[in-house]
């Protein structure tokens, strides 16, 4: 099933690729900016400024970059990937050399105006790079060790880089969206199961370790999953996120509060408000009705690419679709359940809706190969 | 697996025969074969894709229970607010056994610097120095032109002083909060508590960490999470203790002694009610130990808990209710009280000669030492060490301070027959006035023993018996007897019923022998006598006596005015009532019904 089958003639050209665009899906992602725009509004006590109104003007140039991207046949994307790839990890590095102090972390770049959080894109990269990696691969070779362990380093390298940052947020999705990848390509489920058991084991040993002379973290290590599990046990310390977050989605009730009503977001109990904890405005002030309806948006948004990809020949195509959505499915579940307690606080902001630059130009390009692939797409010999 | 050969040699043949190229054929196998590989893998992929697929899906209704269960939950926010000021309060609050504070936490911010950011850093140098005067404008001039990037200045800050350095304006001079430890009474129950200093520093906080005293000795306890900000509640009244001090202190300056102790201990639980030890210091800065010298010199040093001395003939009660406890003898027996008594190279002499012979009870009244060391040879050497360990004499006391265990009594290093004479008087044997008060109570309560503690009891020991109850009966009686007609004539406070024994131990010198003209005075009483509540230890270190022609310094002179005066200002505040004592009746009145 390489590029070089496909009856090219078939796909759409020029002007023409517009009419074949996933319409649905850019209906779907200009929702869930919406709903983002509304917040930000609100949190800024019903204002544009300064949140609401920047973010409407990166959405719009995302989505002009979107379809631009969506312009380019796919097998260009392809044959870029691991330049991509390349650039991403370069600039991980020179992040790590020259990069300046942002929020205790070291993740921008900047190049005159512009910040770039390279972090942001070695996430698409990646996936691009692996999709671009098993498209290569013949199928027969997926699951032998060599050809396993090489998509390992693939993911493993940026994540070290991203780590030492240190920006766990990125690592896990650059982990848990490389497996997902990994495992959609077809390698064989022993691999996963023996990594997941091996990580369970890992994390019962540390536990255990607790108290014992050879004892595998740090007591403060352990002090923060204590405030993990039970937030209650240091309220104003380290648990201070998820209990006032926790207070606003309770708050909010069934029903919520009412748009602007928000008490816990407008009386700046919660940090971040605009970035990574919106989603307890929103819960807040829409309540349980208003947080599901995201949800929905954002399975739906899901759907579309997996029903995409389903029916897309071209392996890289719907290799890089289901990265893509996996890493976008992986962004807001952990920004949501660190929001609603389950997950400890990492620093993932909830994607389209979030305050914040880097990511949402990112995820919109990603959405751009999402619908490259999907113009592109082979078409069945009639 | 079954595979179709691609030039089934059949139809190849039949092919030919028909005329047509037989690659077709292979061509068609082929293609045929690609399709079902596609199929597979089309399959296996969409069922990978089917896997994954359920995976969100139950990741998406995890999320979806939990915000429902989250919406459904009432929000809690009034009890974290109403708490705030517990929650702060990272280590927990020391009280007395009335609940008032004796170590609480004040939050006060550090002073640091970050070098790079300072936009004038000699200014900020000579204003920092006219703030602190302590600090030397040139040094931290210094300082802060050299290559450091981060510098402390100064640990705790008052509001002046903050408001003053945040006016210098520097950008570079920052503020870290901190909590520390702030003692409210100052100098009173400085020696129980210790004092707390800075462990692991940070910019944003530090650790609280006990040194020394209850702070030290329950610092796990008291920085525990877990106790959800319960205070720790020890024994000490703080009335008492004040009033202790104020008349510990007095009594030192009047008799010109260089230091002085108090136990004021419940002889029933054995609760420390009051325990001072002169000279003290403030905990809220808590001095260095001394470096050269004697430690016993440092004001940190705890004459109560840590001092070990001879304490003198107020180990003669022991002695004797030992002896009666054997049933040898009883408080009319008479003993030789011939002076002095040689033993060898070794007189053991009285302060006076008593003559002859003594009965039991004027051994204890006129305190004579030939007396005791007769009743001593009596009892023997083994059975007087087992008594007195059982009074936990030679072992440091279980009291919850870091500093007991310091406190070991000194021991003969061979218990012979000359030293279980002596001991009998309270000579070659040196424990703490704390290991004397639980002794004294063991034995005067009505006999069993109490173990010394500095946490509040809910009730009294029930230790084992080290004597019946009428010989702790009669012992008290001999003590309240040295009272009214003994050496401790001047210990008697109306109402009270004291009793009690005196003890005047030369020092030691430090190259053997002992000092003619330095002594350790002691009063150790119990009141009232008849029914015991209290025994306190009164010790004071080389003290003079000087309104007499020659100066005077046996414990009847020195140590028992003091402890008199204690007891009638603490014995109000222990809650016991004078005793109304009969006297003949003057007059009768009739009145009218």
């Amino acid at each position: 099933m390489s590029y070089l089958e496909y009856r090219v003639q078939t796909t759409p050209t020029g002007l023409s690729k517009l009419l074949y665009i996933n319409w649905g899906l850019v209906l779907l992602l200009i929702s869930v900016a919406s709903v983002g725009f509304l917040m930000l509004y609100s949190v800024a006590g019903g204002s544009l400024q300064p949140w609401a109104e920047p973010q409407m003007k990166r959405f719009a140039i995302g989505m002009i970059g979107m379809f631009a991207i969506a312009m380019v046949p796919i097998h260009i994307w392809r044959n870029t990937a691991g330049l991509a790839y390349a650039l991403s990890v370069m600039l991980l590095v020179a992040v790590e050399v020259m990069g300046s102090i942002g929020m205790g972390a070291q993740r921008w770049i900047e190049i005159g105006p512009i910040r770039l959080q390279p972090s942001e894109f070695t996430k698409i990269a990646v996936v691009m790079f692996l999709a671009a990696y098993y498209d290569w691969l013949d199928i027969r070779k997926v699951s032998r060790p060599l050809w396993v362990l090489i998509p390992l380093i693939i993911i493993l390298l940026p994540t070290f880089l991203v780590l030492k940052q240190p920006d766990l947020g990125t690592a896990i999705l650059l982990v848990a969206g490389g497996g997902i990848l990994m495992f959609a390509a077809g390698v064989h489920w022993a691999y996963f199961a023996v990594v997941i058991a091996s990580g369970v084991g890992l994390v019962s040993a540390v536990i255990e370790s607790r108290g014992t002379p050879w004892q595998l973290i740090k007591d403060y290590q352990f002090r923060r999953i204590d405030t993990f599990l039970n937030p209650d046990s240091d309220p104003l310390g380290a648990g201070y996120h998820i209990t006032q977050s926790k207070i606003a989605l309770g708050s909010g009730g069934w029903a919520g509060r009412g748009f602007m009503q928000g008490t816990q977001s407008r009386l700046n109990f919660l940090p971040e408000k605009h970035t990574d904890f919106i989603f307890t405005t929103l819960a807040e002030e829409f309540g349980f009705v208003g947080a599901a309806s995201l949800l929905t948006l954002y399975a739906l948004i899901i759907v579309f690419c997996i029903a995409s990809a389903v029916s897309n020949k071209d392996r890289f195509a719907s290799l890089m679709t289901i990265g893509i959505a996996a890493t976008f499915f992986l962004y807001f579940a952990v920004n949501m359940s660190m929001v609603m307690g389950m997950a400890p606080v990492v620093g993932v902001p909830l994607p389209l809706v979030s305050y914040g630059g880097s990511a949402m130009l990112v995820l919109l390009a990603a959405f751009g190969l999402v619908q490259s692939g999907h113009v592109h797409r082979p078409r069945e010999r009639s | 697996m079954i595979r179709t050969p691609l030039r089934p040699l059949a139809r190849v043949l039949s092919a030919r025969a028909r005329g047509e190229n037989p690659d077709d054929i292979e061509r068609e196998n082929l293609a045929q074969r690609h399709e079902a590989m596609r199929d597979r893998m089309r399959h296996r992929a969409e069922g990978r894709l089917f896997v994954l697929a359920m995976c969100f899906l139950c990741a998406y209704v995890v999320v979806g229970v939990r915000m429902g269960m989250l919406a459904g939950s009432e929000p809690t926010e009034a009890q974290v607010a109403s708490t705030d000021s517990e929650i702060v309060a990272q280590r927990a609050n020391i009280v007395d056994r009335n609940g008032r504070i004796l170590a609480t936490n004040l939050s006060t911010h550090s002073l640091y610097a970050q070098i790079r950011d300072m936009v004038d850093p000699v200014r900020a140098a000579q204003q920092l120095a006219v703030i602190f005067p302590d600090l030397d404008a040139a040094k931290l001039q210094a300082q802060f032109t050299g290559k450091a990037k981060f510098i402390w200045i100064k640990r705790k800050l008052s509001p002046e002083q903050m408001q003053a350095v945040h006016d210098i304006g520097d950008p570079g001079l920052l503020f870290g909060p901190r909590e520390m430890r702030l003692y409210p009474n100052g100098r009173l129950a400085s020696h129980i508590l210790g004092g707390a200093s800075f462990g692991r520093e940070g910019v944003d906080s530090a650790e609280v960490i006990g040194v020394a005293g209850v702070e030290k000795a329950f610092d796990g306890w008291l920085r525990d999470p877990a106790n959800n900000g319960a205070p720790l509640q020890l024994s000490i009244d703080l009335t008492v203790q004040a009033a202790a001090r104020e008349v510990l202190y007095g009594g030192m300056r009047l008799m010109n002694a260089k230091g002085a102790s108090l136990v004021m201990m419940d002889v029933h639980t054995g609760e420390i009610v009051s325990m001072v030890s002169l000279p003290d210091f403030d905990p809220n800065d808590r001095p260095r130990p001394l470096l050269t010298g004697d430690a016993s010199d440092s004001p940190i040093f705890n004459r109560a808990v840590q001092g070990v001395y001879e304490l003198g003939s107020v180990f003669k009660p022991l002695t004797v209710a030992q002896a009666m406890e054997l049933g040898l003898m009883g408080p009319d027996t008479m003993i030789d009280s011939r002076s002095p008594l040689v033993w060898g190279k070794f007189r053991i002499r009285d302060f006076h000669n008593y003559g002859a012979q003594l009965s039991v009870t004027d051994v204890i009244v006129k305190s004579s030492n030939v007396g005791a060391a007769h009743i001593a040879m009596q009892i023997g050497g083994k059975r007087q060490r087992e008594f007195l360990g059982a009074l936990g004499l030679l072992e440091p006391t279980p009291i919850e301070m870091v500093e007991a265990p310091t406190g070991r009594p000194l021991l003969p290093p061979k218990w012979s027959e000359l030293s279980t004479m002596t001991i009998s008087y309270g000579h070659g044997l040196s424990v703490s006035p704390v290991h004397l008060a639980a002794a004294y109570a063991s034995v005067l309560n009505g006999g069993t023993r109490v173990r010394p503690t500095l946490l509040k009891q809910t009730g009294p020991q029930y230790g084992e018996r080290v004597v019946s109850e009428r010989n702790s009966a009669e012992v008290r009686k001999m003590m309240r007897a040295v009272v009214t007609r003994g050496t401790a004539s001047f210990g008697e406070v109306k109402g009270y019923s004291v009793a009690g024994k005196t003890g005047s131990a030369d020092k030691p010198k430090p190259r053997g022998g002992y000092y003619k003209d330095k002594v350790i005075a002691t009063f150790a009483s119990v009141f009232p006598s008849e029914d015991p509540r209290y025994v306190m230890i009164l010790t004071l270190d080389e003290p003079t006596e000087t309104s007499g022609s020659i100066p005077r310094r046996t414990a009847g002179w020195t140590a028992v005015p003091v402890a008199a005066e204690m007891i009638r200002r603490t014995a109000p505040l222990l809650g016991l009532r004078p005793q109304v004592e009969t006297g003949p009746i003057v007059a009768s009145f009739r009145t009218s019904n």
